[in-house]
């Protein structure tokens, strides 16, 4: 567990594909330079596709933790596009 | 009894391999507009390389004898088309949500029931005049009377065409990635050319089991499903054949494989988006038996075989899913801009 506070929190369980990835940019476009967004999703594709998306919009991974089952919690910072 | 053995072990390898490598045409095709995002794409043509390359060396040897399906432009453009709308509706091909059944997510699971219901029904029912009709009155053969392929167009040897095309895709590829950078250093999973040679694999090896069976076809989703529902319809009479077993094994498959990695969960989206895939399932239903095939049982099993029908319909449903996934997701995007 990190100890990094995000500033925002996107909820996208029970979202079918590809909206957790769609919101999760979404959300990420209208933060501010370095503000953390939390995502928690229980998408395993999503898992693994946000992440290498991420990097093309300028935002950065910090880390990514398999809660319980498919549940996962996504720490992101944004590049702030805003 | 045999069909039930190979089909299953098919079925429950094939649905390990997609629900670990994240196989999904429906992102395949939809990603590469919508995220910039070529993975999965690279992940469909390098099963299709590897089933190309099997198929030809397996036809040549005696193992397989080829079996192309038909090439009916009307019913391809059109039920293709149509699928292509229903997957991104759906979220998900249809071994996509085949699988993802086998995850728990119920979403995928209404959408296999209206994909299930509407192949019944055009198969079997009310629509099934419409799609013969169509199919008839579009049909083109060859001069020997055989389903029009690139081969027999060309008048070659399918294995002699089929390695060259093999040698040709991978010449291009290799300049291609050689041209720019892989985008992608880090990829969590278990990458795209690993999924892809091990998804063209279970189709070569699905074929001589298939056809040991008396089904001379590899990989396909749809038609499976049908057997399925006419077997709880009809129970005592028909027994389910070798492509049934094979679905419930990619949900076995599929089940096993997340039970593994601890991504088991029954979870529902809302009522409506259950509707949505629904609604989305039908349209595959429909569309894919109407053009003869899904994206399994056209684009990656008949388009190896090098069957136009398979060729034009693989093209249709790409432009099906770009069509829908540009009035659901890109033009609202616009709009909000």
């Amino acid at each position: 567990m990190s100890e990094v506070t995000p500033t925002k929190t996107l909820d996208v369980c029970g979202k079918i594909c590809p909206y957790p990835d769609m919101n999760t940019m979404t959300t990420l476009k209208k933060m501010e330079k370095g503000e953390v967004l939390e995502v928690l999703l229980d998408y395993p594709l999503s898992v693994e596709r946000i992440p290498r998306n991420l990097k093309k919009q300028g935002h950065k991974l910090i880390e990514v933790e398999q809660l319980d089952g498919p549940n996962h919690r996504m720490l992101i910072e944004a590049h702030g596009l805003k | 009894m045999e069909a039930v053995l190979t089909g299953l072990f098919v079925g429950v390898l094939f649905g390990f391999v997609l629900q670990r490598g994240r196989f999904c045409m429906n992102s395949a095709f939809r990603d590469a507009i919508l995220l910039q995002d070529n993975v999965l794409l690279k992940t469909v043509f390098a099963a299709l390389l590897v089933e190309l390359v099997g198929f030809a060396i397996m036809d040549a040897a005696g193992a397989i004898a080829i079996n192309p399906k038909p090439f009916w432009w009307g019913a391809n453009l059109l039920g293709s088309f149509v699928f292509g709308i229903g997957m991104v509706l759906a979220g998900g091909c249809a071994s996509g949500i085949t699988y993802r059944t086998g995850e728990g997510m119920v979403g995928s699971m209404t959408a296999v029931l209206g994909l299930a219901t509407a192949g019944f029904f055009t198969a079997a029912g009310f629509l099934k005049p419409f799609k013969a009709n169509l199919q008839a009155a579009t049909t083109v053969s060859g001069a020997d009377g055989k389903a029009l392929t690139l081969h027999g167009i060309l008048g070659m040897d399918y294995t002699t065409l089929a390695l060259i095309l093999a040698l040709i895709a991978v010449v291009v590829w290799y300049f291609i990635a050689k041209s720019k950078k892989d985008e992608y250093e880090a990829d969590p999973g278990w990458g795209w050319l690993n999924t892809g040679i091990l998804v063209g694999l279970v189709g070569i090896l699905a074929f001589p089991l298939s056809a040991a069976a008396g089904r001379n076809y590899p990989l396909g989703i749809t038609a499976g499903w049908i057997g399925v529902v006419k077997k709880i319809l009809n129970f005592s009479e028909v027994s389910m054949g070798w492509l049934s077993w094979m679905v419930i094994g990619i949900i076995v498959g599929g089940f096993i494989a997340a039970l593994i990695s601890k991504e088991f969960k029954f979870r529902a989206p809302k009522p409506l988006v259950m509707l949505q895939t629904f609604v989305g399932g039908l349209l595959m239903g429909f569309g894919a038996v109407t053009s003869g095939g899904c994206n399994i049982g056209h684009l990656l099993s008949g388009i190896p075989q090098l069957s136009l029908g398979s060729i034009l319909a693989g093209v249709s449903i790409v432009l099906g899913a770009w069509a829908a996934s540009y009035v659901m997701f890109i033009l609202p995007q616009k709009k909000d801009q």
